[in-house]
């Protein structure tokens, strides 16, 4: 099978493989390989079978935890520093609108204890945000924390549909970039399951804000609409 | 990995390839420990480590779309991510380009009979297939893989010219492959 002295030969190109998947070929010569493996059958069928086979040998890299920080760092070159003109960044915005929504919660609380599940004694965070309108749009949602649940119950108390849009919910911790939290049907109660990042991140101060996005919400993961509620999660 | 069972990183990776922050959030917290002894062990610098591991899950991010369920192992995906971008900076240092594309387009390559097989089966099958092996060729394949050696290190390691490295190391790859095949 071996054959001598010639690239092409089948065994010498199962050698160039393993040499590759091993990360032995360097410089141009790994470039060649990654062009022929790229356009030959035969090659990239072995290359598969060498990762197969190698990566059970990945149980011996050890679990070694980075630094805490790094995250925000992905974060920021992936999604670009908090943008200080961005709406979630706007302090005064956030400020103004908090004692406003601690008003509100009042409200809330009284609504809260309408519902049936609502066990005073239970020792779980529960949060209520008051999303209140922004002049001119007239939409209002109450969203609220359960921890206990790991979900946030929305309910729209006021706003109609807008032809060809929806509105989404979001949620901003501090000055990180406001992650959504899916579209929301108006006039109807709504209860989202969060996901492990959500129920790290929600917590007292967490701000949930209502945009206008184009139907079925916004495509890039940011929001692109207007803000047209806003709300700061309080303490029941 | 000790957390997390396979279909959820598969579900994670698939829903960060949708551009769900929060999914990509919790892909990092269950796999960047891993990832992270990956590229420490590499580069075997602490700060180089860190910095790489940025940039695989900035890869991961933007290449997400290319992981296809079905065949590999979503954590061996992750990992042949972090160890070629480990190894392009060690050998190149400098901005990977095509090489890690064509690395993980392969890595997640059409099914293939061969990856059927479990995870567990293949561990006994290589440890067994490397015992087949002379004690220290099997340990500059497990060098290369494992800490990304390159010939002219394993040379010096085992104080051998550079070609009787590359000699050795060849005919213990074809070895190795007739039994991994077997």
């Amino acid at each position: 099978m071996s054959t001598e002295g010639h690239s092409g030969g089948r065994e010498d190109d199962q050698v160039l493989v393993a040499e590759y998947a091993l990360g032995l070929l360097e410089g141009g010569e790994r470039a060649a390989v990654a062009r022929r493996i790229a356009t030959e059958a035969a090659l990239s069928a072995d290359l598969r079978l060498w990762r197969n086979r190698l990566s059970s040998l990945d149980s011996e890299f050890a679990e070694v935890a980075p630094p805490a920080n790094l995250l925000q760092r992905i974060e920021t070159r992936l999604f670009g520093a908090p943008a200080r003109t961005g709406w979630w960044n706007s302090l005064a915005l956030w400020r103004s609108l908090t004692a406003a929504a601690a008003a509100v919660a009042v409200l809330a609380v009284g609504v809260n204890l309408t519902q049936p599940r609502f066990d005073p004694s239970t020792l779980a965070t529960q949060l209520v945000a008051a999303i209140q309108s922004q002049e001119g749009f007239g939409v209002e949602f109450i969203a609220v924390y359960d921890q206990a649940l790991g979900q946030v119950r929305i309910t729209s108390l006021k706003g109609d549909a807008v032809p060809d849009k929806d509105y989404e919910l979001w949620y901003i911790k501090g000055d990180q970039p406001a992650v959504s939290m899916g579209v929301l049907p108006v006039n109807q109660k709504r209860e989202i399951p969060l996901d492990a990042a959500a129920k790290a991140n929600i917590a007292p101060g967490t701000v949930f804000a209502v945009t206008l996005e184009q139907k079925g919400g916004s495509p890039t993961g940011v929001a692109q609409g207007p803000i047209v509620a806003v709300g700061t999660a309080t303490p029941i | 990995m000790t957390s997390g069972t396979t279909s959820d990183i598969a579900d994670l990776i698939a829903r960060t390839a949708l551009r769900d922050r929060g999914a990509f959030r919790d892909l990092y917290s269950r796999t960047s420990a891993k990832l992270f002894g990956v590229t420490l062990r590499i580069l075997k610098d602490r700060s180089e480590a860190e910095e790489a591991l940025q940039e695989v899950y900035v890869k991961i991010w933007q290449r997400a779309d290319r992981y296809v369920a079905g065949g590999y192992s979503p954590i061996s995906w992750l990992v042949a991510v972090a160890r070629n971008h480990a190894l392009d900076v060690l050998r190149a240092r400098k901005p990977v380009s095509d090489d890690i594309d064509a690395a993980i387009d392969l890595a997640d390559g059409g099914p293939d009979p061969e990856q059927a097989t479990i995870q567990g089966s293949e561990r006994t099958r290589i440890d067994g297939c490397l015992e087949t092996l002379e004690a220290d060729k099997a340990d500059c394949v497990r060098g290369a893989y494992l800490d990304g050696f390159s010939y002219e290190e394993l040379a010096t390691r085992h104080s051998v010219p550079l070609n009787t490295m590359r000699t050795w190391l060849r005919r213990s790859l074809i070895k190795l492959r007739e039994c991994l095949t077997a």
